[in-house]
This record gives structure tokens, C-alpha cells and sequence, in this order.
């Protein structure tokens, strides 16, 4: 008898989404679906929490090892639950009246049960299968403002490139099978293990970059990224939140799964190919970031400059002289960065709303998201200002905040491979993207407040003061907690 | 009869608290303290007497039970830095006395304070200095005391400039946190230097903890840069963070102006705990001094030096408090002499220096408190001159600072005669195996106090005795409830500190056992050191047995005090002699003397301002033309490329699908291409 307790945490998920999902035909007071739905993902949290380490294989009916916990399917697993409770609390505030609650509550549990299938896959089908859950209901979600027109225009475009990268991942799938003959990732690294002219081939080029291609969209890695701009702004703020932290993440998970593992096996030279995407998406997140004017605009492309940082992982990988220590501390810092980056980034985007919130009940403005209308917002909502500045901060890697802390072990890792130049240039752009943050905070304390002071709703400043708190004790954690696991996920991942 | 439940406590497990209770107690002042009990202090104040139970309960654990030494820590950095505290003699007696001072300057503080309106401010701000203190004595690692190091310095920096509105206040709190920086970048770079050379000597665990310094000296010496051995260099450089925290020459200019702030903050931060913290830098990394060839020499020196210069400048200064600031760093001159004095006579110095630290702390917070009160009591007239006959209005102050005035000039059965005498005569025996450098430490000792004595007590007579000198002094009011109360047992213990334990030798038997004892941990005991074998590290040779000076070593500064107080007695009290005759504008000696040896006018006007700010003319030409050109440039071309690629994001989505395409293509041709090469 196989025992499924390990897939509790998820299995607890699909029950609330379901009782969600039902309940919500015959309750009045839709409210308490959200705090259903929370009950829901902080028992899940704890599930994973407790044993964070499990590793646990399903290699018989129903599941013929297509999946698979171990902690880096559990540190992920965190991650999205994380995202998940925090952008359930806002939606409490956002969506309290919303007579369409049930189906905001229902889909982001499905969004977040099938980004923790992709980071449990050891199999592309599964993974693929997990990768369209996500992608379908974070869909349906971007467009969840339906009655607003940019809502509707970011769901669609999110869903056009969606589904074209969905075809070409399909299609790299497809090829990989053919040579193959199997979708098990570590069949699959076995048999390019054995069969190194195999790698050389141009199908499996073609395979590859397919691959890149489809997990591309989801990270936003330039030239991929198109999408992501347009519709982080034109989603609603807490959707937002959900897809800049989790659903990247989920792009993230699987490209480690796979290209880990695949390219230590395949022993190919990748590392131009990566360090061109990875420096790229990097400078032109950043470079595009610094001429926003809509602070939820340069949210997303700094979301998309962090991409580009944790792509320094496949080219820590990928390089042929790193040593095995530089590459566990490459997926580790990746996993930190990942880790920092999702909590920080999914409350920046809360903030946002939070702010946009608070000026449009106030002051007459067409684009509350403007930074013009963040002048003196230190005086006009104290609390909001301040979390918000410490986020930005954590984003921009100031200590004492995680997000220095998991920049650190990333950057470090690229001088441990040796490779210098990567290491300078991600400095680089690290500095520039101190520049957009800044101005932020400057405009928020030193600028001229354009009205009285604003009623701070005590939720959003609830969602932003845990996740300050977590990024400060994770900073101080007796014992790197995340550090520790995060390396304990990469000896999952890389076998080395 | 002791509660049999109190002895199995054992409070070494709490040691966290005690630097965290300050900290909460910081937080609850900061935040909700001026809605509470007179307006602020209730929480700062019962947060030290909570440390201060943890504290004393410690040293009942180890003091009397002997349940040894303790250390914890906790993984913290990468690369196998620790966080921790660690319990042992060295430690324990110094949060007792801190803890203890603190506890009653907050105490005093009540009354003191209790006209000014931002008291939860200034409650706060003693609560998070108390606790940072804490946190920089029980630190196990190098690092960690770095971080609270600079906190205190926060904190001091703060509270000098506590009543900012006055201009003197805050240009002094800047003062003394520039004089502090000078040493501390210093001491960081030892830091730095000390973790360079461990990670290259292959130590990966709990790299610059205290322990794991001290276990592999004999690896640590053997490196060396410039021809001088690591250690010393690490020694210098953290003797200069010193200087610049416990006010040793030349980087003491800061403690005089810090007279400024609030007499309390003086009390606790310029005269009993902070500018220690020095004295116990150089205890607590004893051994890393020990094992570097010529580190205590200097040190011995430059405290030595540093003694006798104050000691002559306190001769001539007419504010009272300043006084009292010169006699400050007279004594930590003392204090850095004696450990300087380790090179023969091993951890006994460590154990004589922190016991004058401790009676130390008690004397000279009594004697600021007792200024203080006078300050309260004529509405903060600080000059001397403008004072007399204080003594008939305010009795319990005055005693007071005679109690605190014996114990500084170390009067017979005071503290500051246990204290200070064994520093001398240990110094007389240092001399006779040191050289002539060595006999120079001791004769600089010895003048100390006879200036000691003179400049002491002519500040006590010129405000106490004789006639008012102005009309505030006519009626001076004595102090009330709290401050009284903290007066008479800081008189108490500046008193009989000394006889209470037994004239210093159970506190030197006690610290003695510092460093040579195993210490406890959770995993496991690190072993005492073997001091000797360290000592030879450093080519120094410890003594076996307890030498004695010849008697009329320790007699003479017995004599010299009754000298230095005749003096006092007859120009001062007596008036037998005129000083205006000597104390003009055309003596030169009094000149040098007057302008504290031209040293502020050195830094100030010749360093800060002829020679830094035309290099920084020159620097700011050169930044302002060519750097900023180039900064200008860089930021102009990232904006006209941000806007020009911008213009790529269309918002058509066909574009985005060719952008998709465009990627695959330019992938598979990149590949195809590093292939085919």
C-alpha cells in the first residue's frame, strides 16, 4: 500500500476549491469563502512546513513516478502557498463584496495546486498538465475585472502568447519523446547520459530551445516577455501579485527540473545561449524599468530584471568549468532569490493596490498607479509608505531584508563558476535598479503631499507587515532556515 | 535562608535576555511610554532591573555554585560565522557593574529628568544604549561586537546631542561620533584583516568567534604582511578603535564636549559603561594581544601617556563636569596601562584592570550624578569659579562627591585605593622586567596622582567650600527622592567596594579564572588556554609567582596623594598661595595647558580644514567635472535606450507573438552557430 500522505498538502487544496466552488452556489455571505479558502492554503503551508524535507516517490498506479516530493518540490511548494495566503488576504479587502468571489477563491487554488504539480514533476507530461492548470485559471483570473477594459485586454494577450508557447513546449515535448522514447526527465537524462552523440543532434536543438521557449513565457525572459508587461498593469493588482510571484515561479520550477538536470547530463555548452538570455532580460528589465512612470508598470519589469538574475542559475549550470559546489550554490541562491523575490514581489503588488486603493477614494486621478500620486504618501498613509519603502528595498538587495541575503548567495555563486564578468555585470545592474526604487521612496517622503492624510485599510497593512516581518526574521533566521533548505533542493535537483 | 527553588535556576540559559529585555524596554518607551507612568521611564527602567536579576543570577550560578563557564551560539553568516553569548568571569563583571550603574542612573533619572518633555525619548534612547552594552560584552564573535559596538555609538551620539536645540549639544554629539569613526573604520579593518587571515589558514568554523581566535593562535602568528606579524598589525588596528571609544590620546577630544548632553548620559555612557567598552576590548581579545609580538608595549604606552596628559589638563579646566570628563580619561589611561602590563604579569592585568574599571564605574557615575545635582540645584551653572560654599545648602550631594572624590584620588580603604594602588605597584613590577619603556609607563602612572589628587579636590573645594561666588549659589536646593537614593549607594559602594571584597582579591581570583578555565557549550567544552604557551607567541614571558615590589614602591603613591591633596588644601581651601598670580595669559605653560596642547586646534583647524578640505576642493572639481560628466553620460544613454526600446513595446499582440518567433529563431541560430564553431 503506498502511502499518499505526502500529497496531502494538494489534495487539501483540490477538496477547498471544490468546497468553495460549491458552497458558493448557495451562500449568501460569500466573505467567509475567503477565509475557507485561507483556512485552506495555511494548512497546507503547514503540511509542507512540518515536513519540509520529505521525500517521498509514487512509482506504481496511479501515478507511475510521474511525480515525486522531495524538498525542492516542498520549497517551491512554500513558495506558491505563501504567495496564495498572501494575496487571499488582500482579496478579502479587494474582493469582500464581490458577488463573484467564489470563483476568484476557486481558480487561485487551482492556479496554486497546479503550479505545485509542475514543481513535483518528474515527468513532462505531468509537468505539462500542471503548466496549462496554472496557466488556464490565472487566465480566467487576469481578466477577473470584467467590466474593465484593460483587464479584459491583459487576459487576452496573457492568453494569446499563453497558448503559443503552450504549442511550442508541446512540440520541444514531442521531440524529446521521439528520441527517447520516454517523458520520464530522468530516463531521459539517462539516456543522453549513455548516448552523448545524441545531444549533438539538431532535433534536440530543436527540442531544446522549444522548451526555452515555453518556460520563457512564464519566467519573461526577454524576448518572451512581451506579454508580461501589459498584463501585470492591466490585471488587477492582487492578480498580479499571483502572477509576477507564483505563476513565474512555476516557469521557474520547471525549467529546473528539466534543464538541470537534462543539461548535467548532456554536458553540452549551453552557457553562451544562457548567458546572452540571462544578461539580456536582465538589463532590458532594468533599463526599461528605470523609465516607467506607472510604479505597477515598473514593478513588472523589475519582475522581469529579477528573471534575469535567477537565469544566472542555467548559466551557472550550464558552464563546463564550474565546480559541483558552484552549481549547488547557484540552484541554491536561485531557490533564495526565487524565495525573497516571490514574497517581496507579491506584496509590493498588494501595496499597489493598496495605495491605488486609497487615492482613487480620495483624490480625482485617471491612473492611480502613476507615480506622481505617490508624492508625500509618507505623510498621507505612514504605515503603507513605510512597509512598502522596506519591500522596495528588499527588492533592491539592502540589507537588513531577505532579498540582500538571497542576491548575495546568487552573485556569490557566479564567482565561485569563475565567471567574473557575469558576476560584474549582474552588480551592475543591480546598482541601476537601485535608481527606479529610490525614486519611489524619495517621491513617497520628500514630496509635496497633494491632499489629506488617507484612512489605511487594516488588511492591506496586515498582508504588508507579514510579509516585512518574514523578510526581516528570514534575514536574521538563526541558522539560515531557507539557506538550509534551499540547499538541501539543490542536492534534490542536481544528484551532485 | 535562600528560596531552595532560586538555586536550581539556572540562569546562563537566559543570557539572551538580558540584552533583549533593554531592547523590548526600548521599544514599549519608544511607542507607548509617554502614555504610562510619569509621562516615560517606567519601561526602561524595569527592563534593566530585569537584566540585571538574569545578570546577578548568572554570576550566583557561577560565582557560587561553580557551575562554569557557558557559551552558546547559533549559526549565522555563510562561511561559518557564529552568533552567540558567552558567560565567564570577564563578561559576568561587566554586566553586573553595567546593569547595576544602569539601573540606578535610570533610577536617578526619574528626578532628574523629570522637567524635560520628551522623556520616553530620552528613556528609550538609554534603554536601547543599556542594551546594546549588553549585547557588545556577551558577544562571543568579533562581528556581533562590532554591531553593538557601533550601536552604542549610536546610541552616546544620540544623547549628546539629547537637548539638540542647544548648538553646542548637537556640534559635540557630532564630534564625538566623527572622533569615533576615525577608530572604528580602523577597528573594522582589523576585523576584516583578522577574517582574511583565518579563512586562509583553512579555519572554516565559527570563523573570528572569540574561542576559535584564541584555539589556533599558533596558526594565526604564523602570518605576515609587510615583514610584521598579522597580529600585530590586527592589534593596532583594533587598539585604534579603542582609542576612539574609551577617548585614549589623541582621539580623547570627543569626551570634553560630550559633557553637553544630559549629566545622566554622561553618568552612564562617558564615565561608567560606554567608553569601557575599550578597556574591555583589549580583556576580552587578551590573548589575540598576547600572541602578537610588541601589541601590549604599545598598549601599555599609549595608556600610560594617555593617563598623565588628561590628569594635566584636568589641572586647568573651570567646568566642573569637564573635570570629571579629564579625570575619565586620566583613568581608562590606567586601565589600558595595566592590560599593557600583561605581557609579564598574564590575566592578573586583565583581572586589575577590570576591577578599576568596576570601581571606576561606581566613583565617577557618583561623581557626575553629585554634579548633576549640583547643576539641578543652581540652575545648570557649570563653572566653578561662579560656585562656593555649596556644601552648607546642599549636604547630601555634597558628601557625595567628597565619597566619590576620595575614591578617584584613591584614598586609603576606598575602592579607588584597592584598585588603583595595585595598578601602580603591578605597573613598578611590569618596569623591572620590561626595560626603560616599561619604567616610563610606571613614572607616568605615578605623576598621575598627584595631579589626580589636585585637580579632584580642587574642584571639590572651589564648589563647596569658601564663600558664593554668585547669586544662584547663595540658595542652592537640595535634590529630591530619586537622585538622593542613587547618591547614597553609589556613595556606599564607592566607598567600601574595596573592603566588601576583601580588598579586590576575591574579584581578582574570580577573573583570574578567565580564559585558562574551560568553557561550556551545547555540544561540547572548549579547553582553557595555556597563557604561557600564547605568551611565547608574541615573545613575551609571563611570571610564575606573584613578584613584590620594594615598600617604598608601595608607599609612594600613597605619599604622592597626600602630596597632591596638601596642595589642593592650601592654594584651594586654605588660600595660602594666589594662583591668579600663575594662571595668566602671558605664562606659557598654562597657555598649552589652557588650550588642551593645541590638539583640537590641530585637528579642527589645521587637519579638518587647511589639509582635507583642499583636497576635497581638488576632489570635488575632479567629481563635479569629469566624474559626474560620466555619470551623466551613463544615465543618458540607459534613459535614450530605455526610450527607444520602449517604443518596441506596442501593445499589439501580433508583435509580441513575432517577438515569441524572433526569439526561437535567433536561439536555435545562436546554438547552431556556437555548434558549428
Amino acid at each position: 500500500m503506498v502511502d499518499y500522505t505526502a500529497l496531502l498538502p494538494e489534495g487539501l487544496l483540490i477538496v477547498t476549491a471544490a468546497i468553495v466552488l460549491l458552497a458558493g452556489l448557495f451562500i449568501t455571505q460569500k466573505k467567509i469563502l475567503g477565509y475557507i479558502t485561507l483556512v485552506g492554503l495555511l494548512a497546507s503551508l503547514g503540511l509542507i512546513l512540518k515536513d519540509w524535507n520529505l521525500t517521498a516517490t509514487f512509482d506504481s498506479a496511479p501515478f507511475y513516478g510521474a511525480i515525486v516530493v522531495d524538498p525542492f518540490s516542498q520549497i517551491f511548494g512554500a513558495m506558491f502557498l505563501i504567495v496564495g495566503v498572501l494575496v487571499a488576504i488582500a482579496a478579502l479587502k479587494a474582493y469582500g463584496d464581490n458577488p463573484r468571489q467564489d470563483e476568484f477563491y476557486s481558480m487561485m487554488l487551482l492556479a496554486t495546486v497546479g503550479m505545485m504539480v509542475v514543481a513535483m514533476s518528474k515527468d513532462l507530461l505531468a509537468l505539462f498538465i500542471g503548466f496549462e492548470l496554472a496557466s488556464i485559471s490565472t487566465y480566467a483570473l487576469a481578466g477577473f475585472d470584467k467590466r474593465d477594459p484593460k483587464s479584459i485586454e491583459a487576459a487576452l494577450k496573457y492568453f494569446l502568447i499563453g497558448g503559443l508557447s503552450s504549442s511550442l513546449m508541446v512540440f520541444g515535448i514531442s521531440y524529446i519523446y521521439g528520441l527517447t522514447g520516454s517523458t520520464n526527465i530522468d530516463t531521459i537524462a539517462s539516456v543522453f547520459g549513455a548516448n552523448p552523440g545524441l545531444a549533438a543532434t539538431p532535433a534536440i536543438l530543436l527540442a531544446m530551445v522549444m522548451l526555452i521557449a515555453g518556460f520563457g513565457f512564464k519566467m519573461a525572459f526577454v524576448p518572451f516577455h512581451m506579454w508580461a508587461p501589459d498584463t501585470y498593469e492591466g490585471a488587477p493588482s492582487i492578480v498580479s501579485a499571483l502572477l509576477a510571484a507564483g505563476s513565474k515561479k512555476m516557469g521557474f520550477a520547471a525549467a529546473f527540473r528539466l534543464f538541470i538536470v537534462g543539461l548535467v547530463a548532456m554536458k553540452v555548452d549551453w552557457y553562451i545561449a544562457f548567458m546572452i538570455l540571462a544578461v539580456v532580460t536582465m538589463t532590458v528589465g532594468n533599463i526599461l524599468a528605470v523609465v516607467q512612470t506607472s510604479v505597477k508598470r515598473m514593478l513588472a519589469y523589475s519582475s522581469i530584471a529579477h528573471a534575469g538574475y535567477i537565469a544566472v542559475v542555467f548559466v551557472v549550470v550550464a558552464y563546463w568549468n564550474a565546480p559541483d559546489s558552484a552549481v549547488n550554490l547557484a540552484v541554491t541562491g536561485g531557490l533564495m532569490h526565487a524565495f525573497s523575490h516571490a514574497i517581496g514581489k507579491a506584496a509590493a503588488f498588494i501595496a499597489v493596490a493598496a495605495i491605488a486603493y486609497m487615492i482613487l477614494s480620495k483624490d480625482k486621478v485617471d491612473d492611480p498607479n502613476h507615480v506622481e500620486n505617490y508624492d508625500g504618501l509618507g505623510k498621507r498613509a505612514p504605515m503603507t509608505a513605510f512597509l512598502f519603502a522596506l519591500l522596495l528595498c528588499s527588492l533592491a538587495g539592502i540589507p537588513p531584508l531577505f532579498g540582500f541575503t538571497s542576491k548575495f548567495v546568487l552573485f556569490l555563486s557566479t564567482i565561485e563558476a569563475g565567471l567574473l564578468g557575469l558576476a560584474i555585470i549582474c552588480v551592475l545592474n543591480s546598482a541601476l535598479s537601485v535608481y527606479y526604487y529610490a525614486k519611489v521612496v524619495m517621491r513617497m517622503y520628500w514630496g509635496e503631499p497633494k491632499g489629506e492624510a488617507f484612512v489605511e485599510s487594516s488588511t492591506y497593512t496586515f498582508v504588508l507587515a507579514i510579509a516585512v516581518i518574514a523578510l526581516i526574521v528570514l534575514f536574521f533566521a538563526p541558522g539560515d532556515m531557507v539557506y538550509q533548505w534551499a540547499e538541501t533542493a539543490a542536492h534534490a535537483v542536481t544528484g551532485v | 535562608m535562600m528560596d531552595p527553588n532560586l538555586t536550581t535556576i539556572d540562569f546562563r540559559m537566559y543570557a539572551h535576555w538580558i540584552v533583549l529585555l533593554p531592547m523590548i524596554g526600548f521599544l514599549l518607551e519608544l511607542l507607548i511610554g509617554k502614555y504610562w507612568w510619569r509621562k516615560g521611564g517606567m519601561f526602561a527602567t524595569l527592563s534593566i532591573f530585569g537584566s540585571m536579576i538574569i545578570s546577578y543570577g548568572c554570576l550566583y550560578n557561577v560565582y557560587v555554585q561553580h557551575l562554569g563557564f557557558w557559551e552558546y551560539s547559533w549559526p549565522w553568516f555563510y562561511d561559518g560565522i557564529v552568533a552567540g553569548f558567552v558567560v565567564d568571569p570577564l563578561s559576568l563583571a561587566m554586566v553586573c557593574m553595567v546593569s547595576f550603574v544602569s539601573f540606578f542612573i535610570h533610577f536617578y533619572a526619574i528626578g532628574y529628568m523629570s522637567h524635560d518633555c520628551a522623556k520616553n525619548v530620552y528613556f528609550a534612547e538609554t534603554a536601547l544604549f543599556t542594551g546594546s552594552m549588553f549585547g557588545l560584552v556577551l558577544a562571543n564573535n568579533l562581528l556581533q561586537l562590532f554591531i553593538f559596538w557601533e550601536m552604542v555609538g549610536v546610541c552616546s551620539y544620540l544623547l549628546i546631542g539629547f537637548w539638540w536645540h542647544k548648538p553646542e549639544a548637537a556640534a559635540a554629539g557630532k564630534k564625538a561620533w566623527m572622533s569615533c569613526a576615525v577608530g572604528d573604520c580602523l577597528f573594522l579593518l582589523g576585523i576584516a584583516m583578522m577574517y582574511t587571515i583565518m579563512v586562509k589558514q583553512g579555519i572554516t568554523s565559527e570563523i573570528i568567534s572569540f574561542n576559535a581566535i584564541f584555539q589556533n593562535l599558533e596558526h594565526l602568528s604564523h602570518e605576515a604582511l609587510f615583514g610584521v606579524s598579522a597580529l600585530t598589525i590586527i592589534c593596532i588596528l583594533f587598539m585604534c578603535g579603542v582609542l576612539g571609544k574609551s577617548a585614549g590620546f589623541p582621539l580623547h577630544v570627543w569626551i570634553p564636549d560630550a559633557m553637553e548632553g544630559p549629566t545622566t548620559v554622561s553618568a552612564l555612557i562617558h564615565a561608567a559603561t560606554m567608553v569601557t567598552a575599550g578597556v574591555y576590548l583589549i580583556a576580552r581579545a587578551f590573548p589575540i594581544f598576547l600572541a602578537a609580538p610588541n601589541a601590549l608595549m604599545i598598549v601599555a604606552f599609549m595608556g600610560a601617556f594617555t593617563a598623565l596628559y588628561a590628569s594635566t589638563l584636568g589641572l586647568v579646566v573651570n567646568d566642573l563636569k569637564r573635570i570629571f570628563a579629564y579625570s575619565t580619561i586620566s583613568q581608562l589611561g590606567y586601565m589600558i596601562a595595566i592590560l599593557g602590563c600583561g605581557a609579564v604579569l598574564g590575566v592578573a592585568s586583565v583581572a586589575y584592570a577590570l576591577f578599576h574599571l568596576v570601581a571606576h564605574a561606581f566613583f565617577k557615575a557618583l561623581l557626575f550624578l553629585s554634579s548633576g545635582s549640583v547643576l539641578h540645584g543652581i540652575g545648570n551653572i557649570r563653572d566653578i569659579k561662579e560656585m562656593g560654599g555649596l556644601l552648607k545648602g546642599m549636604r547630601w550631594t555634597g558628601y557625595a562627591m567628597l565619597a566619590g572624590a576620595l575614591a578617584l584620588i584613591a584614598f586609603p580603604l576606598t575602592a579607588g585605593y584597592y584598585s588603583k594602588d595595585r595598578i601602580i605597584e603591578d605597573a613598578y613590577i611590569y618596569a623591572t622586567h620590561g626595560g626603560d619603556l616599561g619604567y616610563m609607563v610606571w613614572i607616568f602612572l605615578v605623576l598621575g596622582v598627584i595631579l589626580t589628587a589636585t585637580y579632584t579636590f580642587r574642584a571639590w573645594y572651589l564648589a563647596m567650600t569658601g564663600e558664593p561666588r554668585s547669586y544662584p549659589a547663595i540658595h542652592p536646593h537640595e535634590c529630591g527622592f530619586w537622585m538622593k537614593t542613587t547618591l547614597v549607594v553609589l556613595s556606599f559602594f564607592a566607598i567600601f567596594l574595596g573592603i566588601i571584597t576583601g580588598g579586590g582579591k576575591d574579584f581578582w581570583h574570580f577573573l583570574e579564572e578567565t580564559f585558562v578555565h574551560e568553557t561550556h557549550t551545547a555540544t561540547g567544552i572548549y579547553p582553557g588556554l595555556n597563557l604561557h604557551e600564547i605568551a611565547h607567541l608574541g615573545g613575551n614571558t609571563l611570571m610564575h609567582h606573584g613578584a613584590h615590589p620594594p615598600s617604598w614602591v608601595i608607599y609612594l603613591p600613597l605619599l604622592l596623594m597626600i602630596a597632591g591633596l596638601a596642595i589642593a588644601t592650601t592654594v584651594y581651601y586654605k588660600n595660602r598661595i594666589d594662583v591668579s598670580k600663575y594662571v595668566k595669559k602671558d605664562n606659557p605653560l598654562y597657555q598649552i595647558l589652557w588650550n588642551k596642547y593645541y590638539l583640537d586646534y590641530l585637528f579642527k583647524d589645521i587637519i579638518a580644514e587647511k589639509i582635507i578640505m583642499t583636497v576635497f576642493t581638488f576632489w570635488d572639481v575632479l567629481d563635479r567635472y569629469v566624474i559626474d560628466g560620466v555619470v551623466n553620460l551613463l544615465s543618458w544613454i540607459t534613459i535614450q535606450s530605455g526610450q527607444v526600446s520602449r517604443k518596441l513595446q506596442t501593445g499589439i499582440v501580433q508583435n509580441y507573438a513575432t517577438a515569441v518567433i524572433f526569439g526561437v529563431s535567433m536561439l536555435m541560430i545562436l546554438v547552431i552557430m556556437i555548434r558549428g564553431g
